[in-house]
């Protein structure tokens, strides 16, 4: 059930990140979706989950976008797994770790895949911090702190995530 | 705030180590192998996901249209007036146009040039953009199933939009003209001189190794030179709006508007040339031989 939850999820999100958010991005830069998702299954789930879920997603949305496949999938399953190892010795899930959660996996999601990408002698390291990953890292955490306010304060967190465990 | 604990079984963790691992060493080893075993076994996937894609795009066009039909008329009438005024102009060209056509044509089969082959094309629609931030990207509603192959090219009727970099059994991936990391051989069409058209990071492309002795000048157009696969020769790409080259540069380069605003775009031709090459396949290789 959990599975095809998840699956449901990523392949809700296709969309979603293609078709809808190209209207809210600011600056040609959107939040990352698929990042969020894999860094709450890490959070919540540990590594193995944060790792699984961070490959799906690496390899599903690579399928739609012009990014090597290879490159989509490992520095979605690394923040994946690292998600787990932090989310494992976070005590305390608040609004607040959550956006500095996702803030910071996202610059590592970003500087990871400008590394291992062969860009434009154009696109140099200060033009994709400033364009790139800070204003995406910005929107990431906003992003998925709006989301987990909303389900803190709409749902009962505590039984989601127990749910979300079993 | 409430609390949630994380923990994770000590075996689990050691599977995701393993797996992590396992991967990783699959990704440095045999980067290419994997890449194509992915994208292969993803194929079928695209396709599923694919409906949820064109059932969301079509919602999302559908708005679009009612508030383009509706809703943002305002301004309408003076548009119309605008653009009767130049369809006038336009059918004055046009008829000159069809005399020096004619002249061409007449020309043509006295010295026996062969014509140009025009390769099929297929429409498609645009059903999304590229799910991240580092490409500048369109995706298209056919794929595989319909024929179409990576770098084969992709046009409007009024110039290049890009080129095929990806595709599953429903879909494909055009990595747009603009995009830093395209690049098409490209003339300047008055002048003949070659070059090679490339993206630029502020959403426009450049025409790179301009000779220094080339007599290009602002407005000129510049047109696909039919050197590289996917595009026949004489496809708009762009007009030229500046001229720039460095101090003790060999060439000089051109900044252009593209003739199409991939931002825009709603549905596109794409060109089905048979020379294409498969990347599983050396270099030199043709999948088919041009016409004589």
């Amino acid at each position: 059930m959990k599975i095809l939850g998840i699956a449901g999820l990523i392949v809700g999100l296709i969309p979603i990140q293609s078709v809808l958010l190209p209207h809210v991005a600011v600056g040609g830069v959107m939040p990352d979706l698929g990042l969020i998702v894999v860094c709450v299954a890490g959070f919540w789930g540990g590594e193995l989950e944060g790792l699984l879920v961070g490959l799906a997603v690496g390899w599903i949305m690579g399928l739609f976008s012009a990014i090597d496949l290879i490159v989509g999938i490992s520095t979605k399953g690394l923040v994946g797994y690292l998600a787990g190892v932090v989310g494992r010795h976070v005590v305390y899930m608040t609004p607040v770790m959550l956006v500095l959660g996702l803030f910071a996996a996202s610059c590592v999601s970003s500087l990871l895949t400008a590394l291992m990408l062969a860009l434009n002698e154009q696109q140099n390291v200060w033009w994709v911090l400033k364009t790139i990953v800070l204003p995406q890292a910005v929107f990431d955490g906003v992003v998925g702190g709006v989301f987990y306010w909303l389900a803190w304060n709409r749902l009962d967190i505590e039984w989601l995530v127990s749910k979300y465990r079993t | 705030m409430r609390m949630v604990t994380f923990r994770t079984s000590y075996k689990a963790k050691r599977l995701a180590l393993a797996l992590a691992v396992v991967l990783l060493l699959g990704f440095f080893l045999l980067p290419k192998q994997l890449q194509s075993v992915f994208q292969e076994v993803g194929s079928p996937i695209g396709w599923g996901v694919s409906w949820p894609l064109r059932a969301v795009s079509g919602i999302q066009g559908g708005v679009a249209d009612f508030w383009s039909s509706y809703v943002a008329l305002q301004g309408l009438q003076e548009e119309n007036m605008e653009l009767r005024k130049e369809l006038e102009q336009l059918k004055g060209q046009h008829s000159q146009l069809h005399e020096a056509a004619a002249a061409t044509e007449r020309l043509t089969a006295l010295l026996e040039f062969k014509e140009q082959e025009m390769f099929p094309m297929v429409a498609a629609q645009v059903i999304g953009r590229d799910t991240g931030n580092w490409y500048r990207a369109i995706i298209l509603n056919k794929g595989e199933s319909d024929g179409f192959r990576p770098h084969m090219g992709v046009v409007t009727p009024a110039g290049v939009v890009g080129r095929i970099v990806k595709t599953t059994a429903a879909t494909s991936v055009v990595l747009l003209v603009t995009d830093p990391n395209n690049a098409i051989a490209g003339l300047v069409q008055r002048t003949r001189d070659e070059g090679i058209i490339e993206g630029t990071i502020s959403g426009l492309a450049q025409l790179k190794y301009i000779p220094l002795l080339s007599t290009v000048r602002l407005g000129d157009r510049v047109v696909t030179s039919g050197l590289v696969e996917g595009f026949p020769r004489g496809l708009s790409i762009g007009t030229i709006t500046r001229i720039y080259k460095s101090e003790g540069a060999l060439f000089q380069f051109a900044e252009l508007t593209p003739e199409v605003d991939a931002g825009l775009v709603e549905e596109v031709l794409v060109i089905q040339s048979p020379n294409l090459q498969t990347e599983n396949e050396p270099s030199g290789t043709l999948k088919g031989k041009r016409k004589p």
